[in-house]
């Protein structure tokens, strides 16, 4: 509920103890967020400790000792022990006082404990340990008083820390330091500390830095707070204890109750992360995964709760609902809901956000059974590198800058270290935790990392590495994995994990309520077999000029550079042997769904020798200064080259069509062909390529004696080809939205230039909400695509229509891209569990959008498999 | 070594840049002297101190064991290493959340609680400065500088925290407390494991 939605005035409703607020009609704007808490686990009639809650309107006369009286009497009855008493097992009973807001708030005074002290009355029975407790404990609360309630400065406060460290010693001094100093002298009832204490916690809840917290969170300035009074037993008796439970395991997510407890009373309201695990209480961990499990039921959240425990079993004191669960937890928690008959299907895919999935998938190092694992540590930062071992940051500065990706191994690290780090890939220390400054810092720079890999040696002086058995130098390659605190001798393959079963699960019920297909963007066999796997409905950019790479660059530059037709043919004919093969892996990875390949669209630079001296003979020197181009991007590129060199996409298709011949026959696959022509703006380009293409696969056809089946369209890059995506589409079966292009070209942005040098001033001066090469521009973009989509669709109803550029990945432009109706996104191999669920989430909605297309389940319809 | 001998100005800024690690911009005519001197390296717009110039600093900054403010400094630094602790844990829940995610920074209860937080280490530190200054004079502009860090970050910008790049909070904090070991003498090793003790010691 929000804090400023009261519909009347709260009464006087007295003191309320835990457990009766629901029934006397009491919610969150009186009780606040611990007295609901107290009210929820009462609900499901659980012990909730002895105490009650100071309503929002009866909080300001709490301060005065009367009321406070009353108070410490009923939470007596309740308990049915006398303050300062002693227990059965020799433990005290003493109060602790908190307070809470109506919503989940920063700022909050701390837990005041160690109330109602009798003075001088601590029991024989108590024993040594109790005692320090229970005097750290009185030591803050007194000292919160004194600074809040009194006005003592807190630097007197701080100095008598310092000067008597022997509690019992200070005792005197700050009596007399609050009567020197205070507006008051400390309280010697114990009515009249604890009202002092109730004073002191609102002093502080309106002091300048809770009205920064309540700021910061967009919290009213006045928000209220109630208080809360209960028991505690300050005791070191091994049966009496607390501790707190999370339902879920936080790395795998699944349901797994785990916390810790420890012996002694609870000091402070924060959890201590050091004690004893669940499965070592004293009455066992039943009980309390019977309550989390109804808990999650209940509140369709993971949950954290806080207990106590003595000879009278358990009691819940505290419950927390996990606002922003980690990917793992989330996910894992949606799916079991469905499973438990709890929520819907539809509830659980809207209340995972698409880009959490990443979290789900970050890069690993592949494993496969022959790694040599080197020596492990903690998990400090997650990620994964490989690089070359510097042991120095001297070093590792002198390693990057002659271009090695480097890894860092210390055996910690220093401020003075900073420049290593920041030339560093990946960092491994041997000492320090996840807090050490190597963990914080490489978290703050992105970088994995690893820490506390004790069994770790370094050597200086003989410059090596020794873990166990294995031996290595600096400068040798090892890969470390931050996700999991491994490191590996020599370079691994770092790719996307495999989907858990509940991401599995979770994303197939996305499927089912998409409309849009999902596609990817691979160039080989190896990238469409991950894309496959990944839940990719086939390809949708298969980007040629890639296989042009590497040893087949002189084949490409021989075509456009040729002096003489023979020499032309010559290298078209390795071309197009080239190409089947590189074809052949791309089609049995794709299996029977549609691939669309794009013919070369690579700027003329990427392949041509950077300068003339480098060209094979005089020949190819007097061509390339012949070609230099001043503006690649808009040269002579895509169907343009393909036009004044008109082998080249007969080659290139010639490749495929055999490639396809060979796959088919051999009963590997049977691909769905989509040859695609990119960069056209003039439609009768597309019919020149078409008439081409068509004259080659009847080639093919008749030599091989199949029929070859393929769709030609065409890439809509720019707007003059957006304007006239009617004529296009006379011959277009599909068009696909290059919208880096198209958006470079719609704002005459040159991309690099404009995201290097202007985006910052354009984004800081509110011109911009976002890159439009990250997030596709509705608006303008958008416009030209929305008018592509209705001229295409008029002359071919039945024109498939998608999307290719990095926008296809994105969740808000995939959520566009539904709006205008697109069959299918294309987006690269990593983003596709993404696009499944940003595809579902922008036709059901989801936990973060309200603008997208709102449906009934049953409504829910899918284009298919995208063909 | 010890037949180096500085100009005063000199020693402040060789001490700053082995504790900093590295400066960027304009050489100084201080920072040339002590690269002509061989004690720190000028490499394009980095400088970094040589291993000489290192130490030159840890020697010329430690604490003779014989001299009389050491107890107090080992007494007043026993009680820093444990808000140290403090502070370095309040850093990693500012970049990961408890379940071990990426803190995003879109939980605006769980950053003004983080916040919030700093004011408690940041209380607890201010009587520890307070000491170390009284020994020890150099300490004593690390109180401004955590102020304006804090400052900075109040103005919205929550970098101030604990990026690495910037004299954020973290920055300066990591600065105060390799000075603090160099003037003691101490190995990071040791001071690791001293630390885990007080706090073990403080929390059990």
């Amino acid at each position: 509920m929000s804090p400023t939605s009261r519909t009347g005035p709260i009464d006087d409703v007295g003191l309320v103890p835990f457990g009766s607020g629901l029934q006397r009609g009491l919610d969150a704007r009186s009780l606040c967020t611990r007295g609901v808490e107290r009210e929820t686990l009462a609900g499901l009639g659980l012990p909730v400790g002895a105490g009650l809650t100071i309503p929002v309107p009866n909080v300001p006369g709490f301060t005065s000792p009367d009321r406070a009286k009353a108070a410490m009497n009923l939470v007596e009855d309740i308990a049915g022990r006398e303050i300062s008493s002693t227990t059965e097992t020799g433990g005290l009973v003493l109060l602790r006082l908190s307070a809470s807001a109506p919503v989940a708030a920063a700022g909050l005074p701390p837990d005041l404990t160690c109330l109602g002290l009798k003075r001088s009355v601590i029991p024989e029975g108590l024993g040594p340990k109790a005692r320090g407790e229970l005097g750290a404990a009185w030591w803050k609360t007194a000292a919160f008083i004194a600074e809040h309630a009194l006005g003592v400065p807190i630097e007197d406060l701080g100095s008598l820390d310092f000067d008597y460290p022997d509690l019992v010693e200070r005792v005197e001094p700050f009596r007399r330091l609050c009567e020197e100093k205070g507006s008051s002298p400390f309280p010697t009832k114990r009515s009249e500390q604890v009202a002092a204490a109730a004073q002191a916690m609102l002093a502080r809840w309106n002091s300048p830095r809770a009205a920064r917290a309540r700021r910061k969170q967009n919290l009213p300035a006045d928000l209220p707070l109630a208080l809360h009074l209960e028991t505690i037993v300050v005791t070191e008796h091994d049966a009496e204890g607390h501790g707190f439970a999370m339902s879920r395991d936080m790395d795998s997510g699944q349901f797994a109750p785990n916390g810790l407890f420890r012996h002694g009373f609870r000091a402070g309201g924060e959890r201590q992360q050091i004690g004893h695990p669940l499965s070592k209480l004293p009455n066992g961990v039943e009980m309390l995964t019977g309550v989390l499990a109804e808990l999650e039921g209940r509140l369709c959240s993971s949950v954290i709760v806080d207990f106590e425990f003595g000879p009278e079993g358990l009691a819940l004191v505290g419950l927390e609902q996990m606002r922003k669960p980690n990917a793992r937890v989330a996910t894992s928690l949606v799916v079991d809901l469905v499973t438990r008959g709890i929520s819907s299907e539809i509830d659980a895919v809207r209340a995972v956000e698409s880009t959490h999935v990443l979290e789900l998938l970050h890069p690993q190092p592949k494993l496969t059974g022959a790694d040599v694992p080197f020596v492990s540590g903690l998990a400090a930062s997650p990620g994964a590198a490989v690089g070359r071992i510097a042991i120095t940051s001297e070093s590792a500065v002198d390693m990057a800058e002659s271009g090695d990706s480097v890894l860092l191994v210390m055996s910690e690290t220093t401020p003075g270290d900073l420049p290593g780090m920041m030339a560093a890939t990946g960092i491994m220390t041997i000492n320090g935790g996840s807090a050490s400054h190597a963990a914080v810092v490489a978290r703050g720079m992105g970088r994995p990392a690893i820490c506390g890999a004790g069994d770790l040696r370094i050597d200086h002086e003989a410059q090596t590495l020794t873990a166990g058995a294995h031996v290595l130098h600096a400068g040798d390659v090892i890969s470390i994995d931050g996700a999991s605190g491994v490191a590996y001798v020599g370079e691994l393959i770092i790719e996307p994990p495999t989907p858990s079963p509940s991401l599995t699960a979770l994303l197939g019920w996305a499927d089912d309520l998409r409309r849009m297909g999902v596609r990817a963007n691979a160039d080989n066999g190896a990238d469409a077999a991950i894309a496959m796997d990944s839940g990719a409905e086939g390809i949708g950019l298969c980007r040629t000029e890639h296989q042009f790479m590497g040893d087949r660059l002189p084949l490409v530059r021989r075509v456009i550079l040729s002096h003489d037709f023979d020499a032309e043919a010559a290298a078209l004919a390795a071309l197009a042997d080239a190409q089947r093969e590189d074809f052949r892996d791309l089609l049995r990875a794709v299996g029977d769904r549609p691939v669309t390949v794009r013919l070369l669209d690579a700027p003329m630079h990427e392949f041509l020798p950077a300068s003339a001296e480098l060209a094979e003979d005089a020949n190819q020197a007097r061509m390339l200064e012949h070609m230099h181009e001043e503006n690649p991007m808009l040269g002579v590129r895509g169907v343009r080259l393909a036009l004044m060199h008109e082998g080249l996409y007969p080659a290139q298709v010639e490749g495929l069509f055999n490639a396809w011949v060979d796959v088919v026959s051999a009963g590997d696959a049977h691909p769905e062909l989509e040859v695609m022509i990119p960069l056209v703006s003039i439609p009768d380009e597309l019919l020149m390529m078409l008439r081409l293409i068509r004259r080659v696969n009847q080639e093919v056809s008749s030599r091989s004696g199949m029929v070859i089946p393929f769709k030609i369209g065409t890439m809509v890059e720019t707007p003059r080809a957006a304007l006239l995506a009617d004529q296009l589409a006379q011959w277009a079966e599909f068009i696909s939205f290059g919208t880096n292009d198209l958006t470079q070209l719609t704002y005459g942005f040159s991309r690099d230039d404009v995201e290097r040098r202007m985006l910052g001033t354009y984004l800081s001066k509110g011109l911009m909400t976002a890159s439009p090469f990250a997030e596709l521009d509705e608006s303008g973009v958008g416009a030209l695509m929305s008018y592509a989509v209705d001229k295409a669709r008029s002359v071919r109803p039945d024109i498939k229509l998608g999307i290719c550029g990095e926008h296809g990945g994105d969740p808000s432009s995939i959520e566009i891209c539904e709006r205008l109706g697109l069959d299918y996104v294309s987006c690269s191999p990593s983003r596709i569990p993404v696009a499944r669920l940003a595809a579902a989430h922008a036709r059901v909605g989801s936990v973060n959008s309200v603008n997208s297309v709102n449906i009934a389940p049953g409504a829910v319809e899918r284009s298919g498999s995208g063909s | 070594m010890s037949d180096v001998v500085l100009a005063e100005g000199e020693h402040d800024a060789l001490v700053a840049l082995v504790i900093r690690g590295m400066a960027r911009g304009e050489v100084s005519a201080q920072q040339q002297a002590l690269a002509d001197a061989g004690l720190i390296l000028i490499k394009g717009p980095i400088m970094m101190p040589t291993p000489v110039g290192t130490a030159f600093v840890a020697e010329s900054l430690r604490l003779p064991e014989q001299a009389p403010e050491r107890e107090r400094v080992m007494a007043t630094f026993h009680r820093f290493l444990p808000v140290n602790r403090a502070l370095r844990d309040l850093c990693t829940a500012w970049q990961v959340r408890p379940d071990g995610s990426v803190n995003d920074h879109s939980d605006e209860n769980y950053d003004a609680d983080i916040r919030d937080r700093l004011d408690d280490i940041d209380d607890s530190v201010a009587p520890l400065l307070k000491r170390f200054s009284e020994d020890l004079p150099r300490m004593a502009g690390y109180r401004e500088k955590l102020t304006e860090a804090l400052a900075k970050l109040d103005e919205g910008d929550d970098t101030w925290l604990a990026s690495p790049l910037i004299d954020s909070y973290h920055t300066v904090w990591m600065h105060l407390h390799q000075e603090l070991i160099l003037t003691i003498g101490m190995t990071r090793k040791e001071d690791e494991e001293l630390e885990e003790r007080l706090v073990a010691e403080s929390g059990a």
